[in-house]
């Protein structure tokens, strides 16, 4: 398999996407300059789908990623001699949700409107939707590409393009029959007055195995449509969540539905957690300090952290913090509703 | 000839018994549903506001059925016998229920025309807080304070009423911060600026937009944010942080708090303290 194939198999599912980046690069040297933003949640592709667009243009392309926020301007310093299509990845590093935290980003659409060259940017989804917000960012990329929620199907093309024709083998389970779409549960409600706890009894529907059960009566359905429609669920249509969830399900060669775990999170978190957990989700990775830049020396982010990575929300890598992508559902969700995201 | 002579309606103790029990079973039916509504409002979020609107309907239309159901099941008065209780209900009214009845207008008038509803910030004559329920009588609100205020229902004809959300979850926050005229405003406003719109509470959409403006005072200026907050609750935490984060930052800058001026005399001019 050569490097190029190897590429291509990265953005599967994201051809309307290509034609249109391809589309506004060819109206560029026709004299029309539209910058580009492509958007997407975390884990959505967004860095596969630039990768894609250098490969198919290495003579007209210079690029710049971003892997942490600026610190200094020269980081992201267009150079004169650099090609006259731009790209940089992760513009969310740009600028820092604090007093003085957007004059690299400021500096950056000056100069993304005034350079004689075409920007192609990939941004954050949640960042953008607040920096469109709050500085309109919008307005300095008339070309905006949101990245959409995978289909069943093309998240199944997307994975199964890495494996050879029967190479996977997918197994039916019992476990996986004995699974319950209507779940009783029970919810600890506390007596204040009493100080006592009773215990109220509630249901739960698994709509993704109702869906399934429900296709089964209608038709006879193989067992791999069952487990990349358990995937799609669980992803919610990330095809970056899909991949992981299939990795963590994988017993190679054999892939059984009741191995995906539907994860659900119950996040108790006050609203300093959850606003730290919002930074982190719109900023993909982020440092300690940085995290104490933005929230002021009145809170303990190492404690705000602790708690986040005890509900399972956080994960720390060579000292970045970054969402858990099965939790990535569950804390917009969650965000959602404290209206931490717009 | 017809008997026209009005019979006055009998009520045994049995009766009055099972209209006690129903207006009983009703009262704790309405404590049950609030209880309900209010839990799952309260995790609802952004649409908190949306699930408590239905409370003060879902009261009066359960009120209402029990009083139809009192009147046509259990004491089963005739027309004649409804006539002769309308004119005592009147004469009471005019005696002395009059203000028991138009705060149940009131009511009706708050659940149907929605000058306000469960969860609003309204001010209402000399009190100001959320609108924590809307009875048959009274209207309750709890302050910033943490009182609770019962103000009746009737007061909705009286004076008016200012609701500061209107049924949404983020409503306008107003922030002043006053600086020293020869301190540098640019900046100064930028800091606000900057302040307000990375705020942890802040709401921000086309239709909720930010602004910060200037005043001009003899001698001191006047900074004035308007924003929006995510949730009223946070009205007062929104206020105190963008503060004291925008005169963390100007202390940075040389920016200073306006001076008290004392004149000494004509010709003398005046002192800074």
């Amino acid at each position: 398999m050569d490097e190029s194939e190897e590429i291509h198999k990265q953005v599967i599912g994201f051809q309307a996407e290509i034609a249109n980046v391809q589309t506004a690069i060819a109206d560029f040297e026709c004299g029309h300059n539209l910058n580009i933003a492509i958007i997407g949640e975390p884990y959505s592709g967004k860095t596969s789908l630039i990768n894609e667009i250098e490969r198919m243009n290495p003579d007209k392309v210079s690029r710049i990623s971003l892997s942490s926020i600026i610190l200094d301007r020269n980081e992201i310093q267009i150079a004169e001699e650099s090609k006259r299509v731009f790209l940089m990845d992760d513009c969310n590093f740009l600028y820092m949700r604090r007093i003085g935290g957007f004059e690299y980003l400021e500096e950056f659409l000056k100069s993304a409107i005034s350079n004689g060259k075409i920007f192609i940017t990939s941004w954050n989804l949640y960042s953008w939707n607040y920096l469109d917000e709050v500085i309109n960012v919008g307005r300095y990329f008339p070309v905006q590409i949101k990245l959409p929620k995978f289909t069943t199907d093309q998240i199944k093309e997307c994975i199964l393009s890495n494996y050879k024709e029967k190479e996977i083998r997918f197994e039916e389970d019992v476990e996986f029959e004995k699974e319950k779409v209507i779940e009783p549960k029970k919810y600890a409600f506390l007596i204040k007055p009493l100080e006592k706890t009773i215990n109220i009894p509630y249901f739960t529907i698994n709509y993704s195995l109702l869906k399934i059960r429900l296709l089964k009566r209608k038709e006879r359905v193989e067992i791999e449509d069952i487990i990349f429609e358990k995937i799609h669920h669980v992803s919610n249509g990330n095809p970056g969540v899909a991949k992981i969830i299939w990795q963590k399900s994988l017993e190679y060669p054999v892939i059984k539905p009741s191995k995906i775990k539907d994860e659900s999170f119950n996040i108790d978190l006050d609203y300093n957690e959850s606003f730290v957990l919002n930074i982190i989700l719109s900023m993909k990775s982020i440092k300690n300090d940085e995290l104490s830049e933005i929230m002021g020396p009145d809170y303990q982010v190492d404690r705000i952290i602790y708690r986040l990575s005890k509900q399972g929300l956080v994960g720390s890598k060579e000292g970045f913090y970054f969402i858990k992508p099965e939790a990535l559902k569950s804390i917009v969700e969650f965000q959602k509703k404290l209206r931490l995201v717009w | 000839m017809a008997d026209t002579t009005l019979q006055l309606p009998v009520i045994d103790t049995g009766t009055i018994i099972s209209a006690l029990l129903v207006i009983f079973i009703a009262y704790l039916f309405i404590r049950l549903v609030t209880f309900i509504l209010i839990f799952i409002s309260e995790r609802a979020g952004q649409y908190r506001i949306t699930v408590k609107m239905v409370l003060p309907l879902l009261k009066f239309t359960i009120y209402g059925y029990t009083f139809y159901y009192i009147l046509a099941n259990i004491l089963k008065w005739e027309s004649s016998q409804l006539i002769l209780f309308g004119g005592l209900l009147g004469a009471g009214i005019g005696f002395g229920l009059k203000d028991l009845f138009a705060d149940v207008i009131g009511g009706i008038v708050i659940t149907f025309e929605k000058p306000y509803q469960v969860g609003d910030k309204i001010k209402m004559g000399d009190y100001y807080g959320e609108v924590v329920d809307i009875g048959i009588r009274a209207t309750k609100l709890v302050t910033p304070d943490d009182n609770l205020v019962s103000a009746p229902n009737y007061l909705i004809f009286a004076q008016a009423v200012a609701s500061a959300n209107a049924g949404v979850p983020e409503m306008m926050v107003v922030i002043d911060v006053f600086i020293d005229s020869d301190s540098d405003v640019a900046q100064a406003m930028k800091i606000l600026k900057e302040s307000v719109m990375t705020s942890k509470y802040v709401y921000v959409s086309r239709k909720r937009p930010f602004t910060v403006l200037l005043k001009d005072f003899p001698y001191y200026r006047r900074l004035r944010a308007k924003a929006y907050v995510n949730d009223l609750r946070y009205e007062f935490e929104f206020e105190s942080e963008v503060t004291r984060r925008a005169w963390s930052e100007f202390s940075k800058y040389g920016i200073e708090a306006s001076h008290l001026n004392i004149f000494e005399g004509e010709g003398q001019g005046k002192k800074s303290v």
